[in-house]
């Protein structure tokens, strides 16, 4: 086909669309791609559009009727108590789990950058609870805080503090989860701060050292704002997850005690496929996007004060 | 002629159309092959059960041989969606097991093959499947699915720790103060001991414990119409009542508000007994329990009333041809031959009452498994079904909420129920 194509219209003779895009790079580029991004259209951007197409219908995912409703999912959303209260949970989570996980991780990546014995035995030891499985984690987390079997509480009664309900409160079981996802997501952090930590030039340090600065105004002057772009980056990338909170909620509390740990995503999921309100869940998943892109740019904006390229 | 740009991208778009039919043809099993007549079956069966459905599928093929059953084994809690895509996409098997609770959902699915119009020939006897489970696979005057699998709740308790608290172990005529004095009698804060352990998530496996005690007080969950709530009535309000003595007066309860202990602590000898199903039995190796019937409430006629959670085979309709062949499949494998078979092979109880009433089967059952005979009988004992309803995830939700915050000792049960009973009528008139 292509061949007969060729010799009925040579490339000089037709310098129209076709001709240019023949000669131009972008279509070969495009058509070394499209495997790749056909592949993503249909199964990750056509789902994206099909999914504001659901926000705005009513929908059971069983049935084949979704009449539409126009804004009502969207309308219903501002006056739903159960959403309010996931909104807060989910706020509260992330504004302990991001800068929580972000200061562990410089203070472990800190104790980490120098080159002491077995020091990549250290290293993969902080990184490891990044390749711990979630559900691993959600069991050991289970366990370890039992109100009456875990370890944690007897630890506290060995120093004289009495048992502590943990996930079983509903005022601490929101706190529990944040502690349990720091925790796994430590590693993370550690490895982009040990990166960055290792592209701080020594020159700097010791010049400051000469002028008789002292370590810690060191770290404060010199490796801190040279941690800047990690740091942004680690905040952008920990928010946007933390607002998407909800494999350790699952595998943990169930969004319990009394929706005390009920976040965004739990609420969203319990909607789809609890309660079969498809259309209300779309909705919910629309206005969390909304709201991490907002988030992601009001992050980026304010960065222009503290980060520092070089 | 080296660069043929229109013939590379004609071979990728090809190759990339080649890959999704390939994604997209491989779900729903294919037409007729060989003139045989293909019957899909989705299920979730694992290890015994499924060693055992699979046994059954070879000799049914092994008798018929114009038709050819395959299995589609993935997790049952998925299922669903999976049916549901697979719905969309034109393709769902022929036959799937589905939980019970889903049959409003199932009998909205234009698909789904209405067994009304099969079930009632002789040769299905479906009267003699049990009435709970009759009752959980209609949906108005739909008949769903056919009884694939029942349980039952009922007390199962550690001997040792009866005799160690020197205490006589449940009887077929306890109360629940009878329980409740024996629960007291088995907790011990100093070794963490607890007399009984409740599903405390707020999920529909805290609802249904509480459903019992529930009908077991003379009440309902909905009016006889199923338009309004009718939980937070005396009965209901006795019942609350009675697991908040035990969970905050007596601290007597381990509330598994993770729903994720039960039966490891059971097994480890720090709950005295556990309201549960038969499925529990086989992760009880470690100690010597015992298994009796639902306590009453004194002064109740209602019988020991239990719960059962019966799930269903589910038929779609897949052409005139593949239809017939997969009701005929769903009737060969629950009639009375197969369901005492796979009753044997896996310890599942009978899902009918025919099998279910042998004495030699009852003790053949406890052979393999102690126990397992109580809650046979205890079959016996389910008088009533949840509602069938779309709305009941959301009477559902609010009762397991009602029933949390009453044993986390933060509501009085009159109140929690009302609250529950009011978030229940919204859910009923708004549809």
């Amino acid at each position: 086909m292509a061949g007969q194509d060729a010799a009925a219209f040579p490339p000089a003779a037709r310098p129209g669309w076709v001709g240019r895009l023949r000669r131009s790079e972008s279509a070969t580029g495009w058509m070394l791609v499209s495997p790749g991004a056909i592949l993503i259209g249909i199964f990750g951007l056509l789902p994206v559009l099909m999914a504001l197409k659901l926000s705005f219908q009513k929908s059971d995912l069983l049935t084949p009727e979704t009449p539409w409703v126009g804004t009502r999912n969207y309308r219903q959303l501002a006056d739903d108590p159960r959403f309010a209260e996931a909104i807060q949970h989910t706020i509260v989570y992330t504004a302990l789990f991001v800068p929580g996980t972000m200061l562990v991780g410089l203070l472990v990546a800190a104790a980490l950058n120098r080159s002491v014995r077995f020091i990549s035995v250290y290293r993969t030891a902080a990184y490891i609870t990044m390749a711990v499985s979630t559900i691993s984690e959600g069991i050991i987390f289970l366990w370890l805080t039992d109100k009456d079997y875990g370890l944690v509480n007897a630890t506290l009664n060995v120093v004289g503090i009495s048992s502590q309900p943990f996930l079983a409160s509903t005022s601490q079981a929101l706190y529990v989860i944040v502690a349990m996802t720091i925790w796994g997501w430590t590693g993370f952090a550690v490895i982009v701060y040990l990166a960055a930590l290792q592209g701080v030039p020594v020159e700097l340090h010791e010049a400051a050292a000469i002028d008789g600065a002292r370590p810690f105004t060191r770290f404060r002057t010199i490796t801190l704002p040279l941690l800047s772009p990690a740091s942004l980056f680690l905040m952008v990338w920990l928010t946007i997850n933390a607002l998407q909170l909800f494999d350790e909620v699952y595998l943990t509390t169930r969004g319990g005690p009394l929706h005390a740990t009920t976040v965004i995503v739990y609420y969203l999921w319990d909607q789809a496929f609890v309660q079969f309100n498809a259309g209300y869940a779309a909705a919910m998943a629309y206005a969390l996007f909304v709201v991490i892109v907002i988030f992601t740019a009001l992050q980026f904006w304010l960065s222009r004060k503290f980060v520092h390229y070089s | 002629m080296n660069k043929r740009p229109f013939a590379r991208i004609a071979a990728l778009v090809s190759v990339a159309a080649l890959t999704l039919a390939g994604c997209g043809g491989g779900g729903g099993g294919g037409s007729d092959s060989g003139g045989k007549t293909k019957v899909v079956v989705w299920n979730g069966y694992e290890d015994v059960q499924g060693k055992n459905l699979t046994a059954l599928i070879a000799k049914y093929n092994n008798e018929n041989p114009d038709v050819e059953v395959t299995q589609l084994v993935s997790s049952s809690d998925r299922v669903l969606q999976k049916v549901l895509t697979a719905v969309r996409g034109g393709t769902p098997p022929d036959v799937a097991y589905m939980f019970g609770s889903w049959s409003p959902n199932i009998a909205k699915i234009p698909q789904v093959v209405d067994m009304s119009s099969y079930v009632n020939d002789a040769d299905w006897q479906w009267n003699d499947f049990y009435e709970g489970e009759r009752q959980a696979a209609t949906v108005g005057d739909k008949i769903v699915g056919v009884p694939a699998l029942v349980d039952n709740l009922a007390i199962v308790y550690n001997k040792a720790l009866f005799k160690e608290a020197g205490i006589a172990p449940p009887s077929a005529d306890w109360t629940w103060d009878d329980f409740r004095t024996a629960a007291k009698a088995l907790t011990d804060p100093a070794k963490k001991q607890y007399g009984w352990l409740i599903p405390a998530d707020g999920t529909e496996d805290t609802v249904w414990h509480y459903d019992a005690m529930l009908w077991e007080a003379g009440g309902d969950i909905l009016n006889s119409d199923n338009t309004q709530a009718a939980f937070n009535s005396d009965a209901g309000v006795e019942a609350l009542t009675m697991l908040q003595d035990m969970a905050v007066t007596d601290k007597s309860v381990y509330l598994d508000t993770t729903n994720a202990n039960g039966t490891k602590l059971m097994n480890s000898g720090k709950i005295g007994m556990l309201v549960t199903g038969p499925w529990d039995l086989s992760s009880l190796p470690d100690i010597d329990y015992g298994v009796q019937v639902m306590p009453t409430f004194a002064g109740s006629d209602a019988g020991h009333q239990t719960i059962a959670g019966p799930d269903n085979w589910v038929v779609f309709d897949n052409g005139s041809e593949r239809k017939q062949a997969a009701v005929d499949f769903v009737r060969w494998l629950t009639a009375a031959e197969q369901v005492k078979t796979t009753s044997l092979a896996t310890g599942d109880l009978p899902t009918r009452e025919s099998v279910g009433s042998q004495v030699s089967f009852q003790k053949q059952l406890d052979k393999n498994l102690p126990g397992s005979s109580t809650f046979v009988q205890n079959l016996s004992n389910v008088k009533k079904a949840r509602p069938s309803l779309e709305q009941y995830p959301a009477i559902s939700e609010a009762m397991g909420q009602a029933i949390v915050s009453v044993l986390l000792g933060k509501a009085e049960p009159a109140q929690a129920l009302d609250d529950a009973a009011k978030a229940t009528n919204d859910a009923l008139s708004g549809g």
